[in-house]
């Protein structure tokens, strides 16, 4: 790890971090246009 | 999955293991230490902002009759000084703890992610600033109460737009600082610390960022769905447009009941870390603690419904939220039972920690059973609206996630600065916080079930006495606060060396006492073997 930017230097940990973060950035996506999608559809009936 | 560090994670440039000079060290912040500091630092100004405008409203309540400010005043402060509580003291002075401690805890060097930490951190301050400006836009800031329900928020003024743009920067942020704790705990533990070695104030947070991933999101959905209604004319909320204001609370509480959990789990962490290190006997039941932790994180998501009884809702509907939320107390009453049990028999020492740590432990049960009372269907009804409901969440976020906050800093302090704090001075701010929060607090049990509504800035006279007694209390509590802000810059000033233990003839067992007071820029610079 670089001390000034605390930039992660291993590779395959580096991956594994942005796989996780990516995943989890979805998920809260998923959960905020979800639940407009769910309204939208509430409104319609 | 824990997993090692490889040799080239852990290596540092040595010749760089220096933070920047000037502001740069702080506009530019990567490390996880600076920014803890910052949100501590941030968290605290918003704790006085937020606790002046509770000062106001308990000036006017001191007695009955409008003295000091007009009514719509009144409700800005009432919705304000919860916005800036909740969002801008509790959760970022969650978040500051998170970031300082869970690398240390964890054998990690640093967070994860350190420039999306630079930049969850860095919205804050614009988000509070554009909410904090709306007092000065045409029509004053919002009133219409924290929870925004529809139609009345719909009527607030030009600070509309302002205040969902902030929140949506408080919520982006609060996903971002989820994000960094889950991925840095689940890569980059060091060797040999699995999940059930791992101390209970990283799981604790570790429960509370999944949460945050699931709920800050719908919040953000939600005022989104407010802002069209009030710009795009659509009807999500207007019932004359076809909409239903009252899935504007199903939404909100899907989004508001797990808050409380968000404010509150991490301060059993700390609590848990406290009070074997006080009791010097191993927590028990740890293993249980954490089951309870993801039991009470669960059932979280499905209680909302106690916050809508008197909305009115199927009787079937009514039993399950009920029978739900009282099915909560059953993972909290373990997490009571096993701090109460740890503390039995142990040799115990009363360090400013553990002070605020033994009257989270009381006084947060009153809001428990409060909480328990609410429950009740029927007896809600009676209660709902009242100032019942404001002393029960009071008690649960002051003496609660308040105080779990100042027993975690009075607990790492040392460690951070290398110094030792004023004892006398840490145990008057106790005892002065811990008295007068009841004095202001306990009394609104008595109003709330003599009939006082809550959000109103005049009363009738019956109420005259308790809320003058409350208002003494809050300002004395108030003022015992200015204590806290002395007794860390001093610390940080200079003070007795602290060890690398800091708390002499205990036996804590996070990885954080294993570096010295105070550990060195770059936690670990070899990942530690946990055996």
């Amino acid at each position: 790890m670089n001390a000034q930017t605390s930039q992660i230097r291993d590779a395959l940990m580096k991956r594994r971090v942005r796989k996780g973060a990516l995943g989890l950035a979805m998920l809260a996506l998923a959960f905020y246009f979800g639940f407009i999608a769910l309204l939208v559809l509430h409104s319609r009936h | 999955m824990a997993h090692a560090h490889s040799s080239d994670t852990a290596q540092h440039d040595d010749h760089h293991d220096q933070p920047a000079t000037g502001i740069k060290r702080w506009l530019f912040a990567t490390n996880h230490k600076d920014i803890g500091t910052m949100y501590l630092v941030f968290s605290l100004i918003m704790f006085f902002i937020g606790g002046a405008m509770a000062m106001i409203i308990r000036a006017e309540l001191f007695k009955p009759g409008l003295q000091l400010v007009d009514p719509v005043f009144f409700n800005q402060m009432t919705t304000n000084h919860a916005l800036i509580m909740i969002f801008g003291a509790v959760m970022p002075a969650f978040v500051g703890l998170a970031n300082w401690m869970i690398p240390m805890q964890i054998g990690a060097p640093d967070m994860a992610l350190p420039r999306m930490n630079n930049f969850s951190f860095w919205i804050l301050p614009f988000a509070f600033t554009l909410l904090l400006s709306t007092l000065l836009v045409p029509g004053g800031m919002a009133a219409g109460g924290w929870t925004l329900y529809p139609p009345l928020s719909l009527q607030t003024g030009d600070s509309f737009p302002m205040l969902i743009f902030a929140i949506h920067m408080m919520g982006a942020s609060s996903i971002m600082g989820a994000i960094n704790v889950i991925v840095t705990i689940m890569n980059m533990r060091a060797p040999g610390m699995n999940l059930l070695k791992m101390p209970l104030f990283a799981w604790s947070w570790l429960i509370t960022a999944y949460l945050l991933i699931a709920v800050m999101p719908v919040l953000a959905g939600a005022v989104t769905m407010l802002l069209t209604d009030h710009f795009f004319k659509t009807s999500f909320f207007n019932a004359a447009g076809g909409g239903d204001p009252v899935m504007f609370e199903h939404i909100f509480w899907f989004f508001g009941h797990p808050e409380v959990y968000i404010m509150v789990l991490p301060a059993f962490g700390i609590i848990s870390e406290i009070l074997p290190t006080f009791s010097r006997k191993p927590l028990f039941g740890a293993t249980s603690m954490i089951y309870a932790i993801a039991s009470i994180a669960f059932l979280s998501f499905i209680v909302w419904g106690h916050h809508m009884f008197a909305d009115g809702m199927p009787v079937a509907a009514q039993l399950f939220y009920m029978m739900a939320t009282m099915l909560i107390a059953v993972p909290t009453g373990v997490k009571v039972f096993n701090w109460t049990a740890t503390m039995w028999r142990g040799s115990l020492s009363f360090e400013p920690p553990m002070l605020f740590a033994i009257a989270f432990l009381f006084l947060f049960s009153i809001g428990g059973f409060s909480g328990l009372m609410l429950a009740i269907v029927p007896a809600d009804f009676q209660y709902n609206q009242t100032y019942f409901v404001v002393a029960h969440f009071h008690y649960v976020l002051v003496p609660g996630a308040i105080f779990g906050i100042m027993a975690g800093v009075y607990y790492w302090l040392p460690k951070w600065t290398g110094h030792m704090y004023n004892m006398t001075l840490a145990k008057w701010h106790f005892w002065l916080s811990a008295i007068f929060v009841n004095v202001l607090f306990f009394p609104q049990h008595f109003l709330g079930l003599a009939g006082m509504p809550r959000r109103i800035p005049d009363y009738a006279v019956q109420f005259t006495d308790w809320n003058m007694v409350s208002s003494i209390g809050g300002f004395a509590f108030g003022l015992a606060q200015i204590l806290f802000p002395m007794i860390i810059v001093q610390c940080i000033r200079g003070g007795k060396k602290a060890s690398s233990l800091v708390w002499e003839g205990t036996h804590p067992t996070g990885l954080e006492w294993t570096l010295p007071s105070p550990p060195p820029y770059h936690s670990f610079t070899t990942a530690p073997e946990v055996p």
